[in-house]
């Protein structure tokens, strides 16, 4: 809400504050793909929220004398309980588990673009507005990590820190926190966090070389003069007055993100180098459907059609709001 | 252009020590490694048989001289200056690490390192590691022996056997997204909101939002699952192999087609086609994008707009006027598919069971064979400082405005 509060009161357009944010909602709806993305993401979303109400069966429990394993949608268990989406190879109701992992992914995915945008807000915003060597080295720094293959540094990541159970030294609310979020052990949390750090290692640059664009091109204007004349510190100037006024791109971006960081997790699972079974996420869970997709093939669609759908949403928020917080900006 | 020149190979040098040294380091310092197998059969070995496995692996070395071993193979023994040895008794690393065992504050047991009990010189490198001592570092080529995937082949041989078939795979895709790809970022932009251009648009974001092992994944259940499902009602329809490079022994993709003997042309082709439909697929979707959106910039320019209305035909102002400025940009992104291409497609030869560089990385990884890994994130290193050079270069060829300094 800074933001345009920011703008208004220095540059003394808006009569009423929250106005502009009512436009910016209109014409946010206006772009009828992303409100419906808009939508079904928040299903999913309240879905994954109300998981332990929506369905009865435990997020692990096996069904050993289950007639078949895997088991088609609708079967029923040896208790003579309904599986909606039937079961996996292990016996364990794919429904379960699939809204145990939207939990698991859309937790990964806000995390790690809360984390990276603001990291990479704060320090493109230093960037762009001590400039000097400052901006120098951490261009240099966000260059350097810009040329290194993605995939291939993650998966090197992932393959050495997932399995060894490495304990970061965190207080302790962090894990109990995840681990409460999730509905899961805290071993199993501890390894989300892993995950969640690899990819904020490189997850923060774009967002940084946005901000830092902004706020080079926001501090060669006067109300950054004038505030400096006013006497307030840099620090006061950035948080308040740039980081504020140059937020929109960085909504776009991190909607956008949402999405990669989707599919980036999830291709990480689906190789094995992810989130590791028990912890249901998509990713794992198209891995286990890989092997028994010739016989039943529904399994691998049960998982990956959320997947395509949250990854498709968040890109549609994102161009959706792209066209409503900056018209100039529509492709 | 010259002094340019020189400096970015100086700025190359730099980067590329600095991703080996940062890759190197992260295998080193991260918990596990080579010796995680035997963290959990630790209570039955001794002292010094842990320290012989460590010799194997070179490392009781300090880090830094294991660095420059791998790197260039030095220090290799006793440094000999005419005949005479230098620095033979520098010691180097630790063989045998004094432990002691002490009490963290949660009441847990932990062996701390304290001091050496028996170091290693500089003259007993060759003694203490016989193996290792031909070795030449990765920048002289030498990238050391497998561990795990391969146990003692060279590294580099390995990464060779895969090569061919991430080129055939690679080389491929990128021609034909280009085929495909550029014409469609053509018309779209030419005919710009057409129902044509909507369809490639739609096409473009559904492609920036699938991910590629879901997409390889429908495209074998279209391909491989569903014609046998629906061999009773309808036979005629030909099943794609899903896996592997080539079949094991001769196969029918359908029975009114032509059995298919393993190792034939057609045998390939088959086995190329849904890989290399995933890899059009996605760089197609993305190269269609830019193309579209550079031509549409050029399109708006002045000299475009003159050229018209002094009535040139349509066609020359498409293509000698217009295309040629928008493809100028296209050339970075060309250039930087140098990398991927020796380095293969690491979803994609996963799920395709295809023995390319990237799958060889995957198998690497997951069974951490290190030497392997690391040989392969150091070349891609390599060719992407590479490609990023040659693309500024070319930049100054296709677009004789741009002069670097």
């Amino acid at each position: 809400m800074a933001a345009t509060a920011g703008t208004l009161k220095i540059e003394g357009k808006g009569e009423k504050q929250d106005s502009q944010w009512l436009v910016i909602a209109r014409r946010f709806m206006r772009h009828k793909l992303a409100v419906i993305s808009l939508v079904l993401i928040l299903l999913i979303f309240v879905a994954s929220l109300l998981a332990p109400v929506i369905t009865t069966f435990p997020r692990d429990a096996v069904d050993i004398s289950a007639p078949t394993r895997p088991g088609p949608p609708g079967i029923a268990g040896s208790d003579g309980r309904l599986h909606l989406l039937g079961i996996d190879n292990l016996g364990r109701d794919l429904f379960t588990r699939l809204l145990y992992a939207a939990r698991v992914s859309l937790s990964i995915a806000f995390s790690v673009v809360l984390l990276s945008e603001t990291i990479g807000v704060i320090i493109g915003a230093i960037a762009g507005y001590y400039k000097g060597w400052v901006d120098t080295l951490i261009s240099r720094v966000i260059e350097f990590m810009l040329t290194i293959p993605l995939l291939p540094i993650l998966l090197i990541l992932s393959a050495i820190m997932i399995n060894t159970d490495a304990n970061l030294p965190l207080p302790d609310f962090v894990i109990k926190g995840l681990s409460a979020v999730l509905l899961a052990p805290e071993r199993e949390a501890n390894q989300v966090f892993v995950l969640v750090m690899i990819i904020v290692i490189f997850g923060w640059l774009g967002a940084a070389r946005l901000m830092r664009g902004m706020v080079l091109s926001l501090s060669e204007q006067d109300f950054v003069e004038s505030l400096k004349a006013l006497g307030a510190s840099d620090a006061r100037i950035i948080l308040r007055h740039l980081i504020p006024n140059g937020i929109a791109p960085i909504l776009v971006n991190a909607s956008l993100s949402l999405g990669g960081v989707i599919i980036l997790e999830a291709s990480l699972s689906f190789l094995g180098l992810g989130v590791q079974d028990p912890t249901p996420t998509w990713g794992n869970m198209l891995n286990a459907s890989q092997s028994y997709m010739f016989q039943h093939p529904w399994l691998p669609l049960i998982p990956g059609i959320p997947l395509v759908i949250v990854a498709l949403g968040f890109n549609f928020i994102g161009d959706g709001l792209r066209d409503a917080l900056d018209p100039r900006l529509k492709k | 252009m010259t002094n340019y020149l020189i400096r970015r190979v100086i700025q190359m040098i730099f980067v590329i020590l600095l991703s080996a040294g940062a890759t190197f380091f992260l295998f080193n310092i991260a918990p596990g490694g080579p010796l995680s197998g035997l963290q959990q059969q630790q209570q039955q070995l001794t002292r010094e048989d842990i320290a012989r496995i460590k010799a194997q692996f070179e490392l009781d070395l300090y880090l830094p001289v294991r660095f420059s071993r791998w790197l260039i193979g030095f220090p290799s023994g006793p440094i000999t200056v005419g005949g005479q040895e230098l620095f033979a008794d520098i010691p180097v690393g630790c063989y045998l690490v004094r432990e002691e065992q002490t009490t963290d504050r949660n009441g847990n047991t932990v062996t701390r390192p304290t001091g050496c009990d028996d170091y290693v010189y500089l003259s007993e490198i060759p003694e203490l590691h016989p193996a290792v001592r031909s070795s030449k570092g990765i920048l002289r080529g030498d990238f050391g022996l497998s561990t795990v995937v391969r146990p003692g082949r060279p590294v580099l041989d390995e990464l060779l056997s895969r090569l061919n078939a991430t080129l055939e795979l690679l080389v491929t895709a990128t021609l034909l997204s280009l085929l495909i790809g550029v014409p469609i970022g053509i018309y779209s932009a030419v005919h710009q909101y057409s129902r044509f251009d909507y369809f490639f648009t739609t096409l473009a974001f559904i492609g920036s939002s699938m991910p590629v092992f879901f997409f390889a994944l429908l495209l074998i259940l279209v391909f491989s699952v569903m014609p046998v499902f629906l061999q009773d009602t309808m036979p005629w329809i030909p099943r794609l192999p899903s896996g592997l490079r080539e079949a094991m022994r001769g196969y029918s993709i359908a029975e009114w087609l032509p059995r298919v003997e393993a190792g034939s042309l057609w045998d390939r082709l088959l086995h190329l086609a849904m890989p290399l439909m995933v890899l059009t697929f996605f760089n197609m979707a993305g190269w269609s994008r830019f193309v579209r959106t550079s031509m549409l910039e050029v399109l708006r320019q002045d000299y475009v707009r003159t050229a018209r209305a002094k009535g040139l035909r349509e066609n020359l102002v498409i293509y000698k006027h217009t295309l040629r400025n928008a493809l100028i940009p296209f050339v970075t992104i060309l250039v930087l598919t140098i990398p991927g291409i020796f380095s293969g497609a690491i979803i994609t030869e996963t799920v395709f069971a295809w023995p390319g560089m990237g799958r060889l990385y995957f198998d690497a990884l997951s069974r951490s064979d290190w030497p392997i890994a690391l040989a392969f994130i150091f070349i891609t290193a390599v060719l992407t400082v590479f490609a990023l050079l040659l693309g500024d270069i070319l930049y100054t060829v296709v677009d004789p405005r741009i002069k670097y300094k």
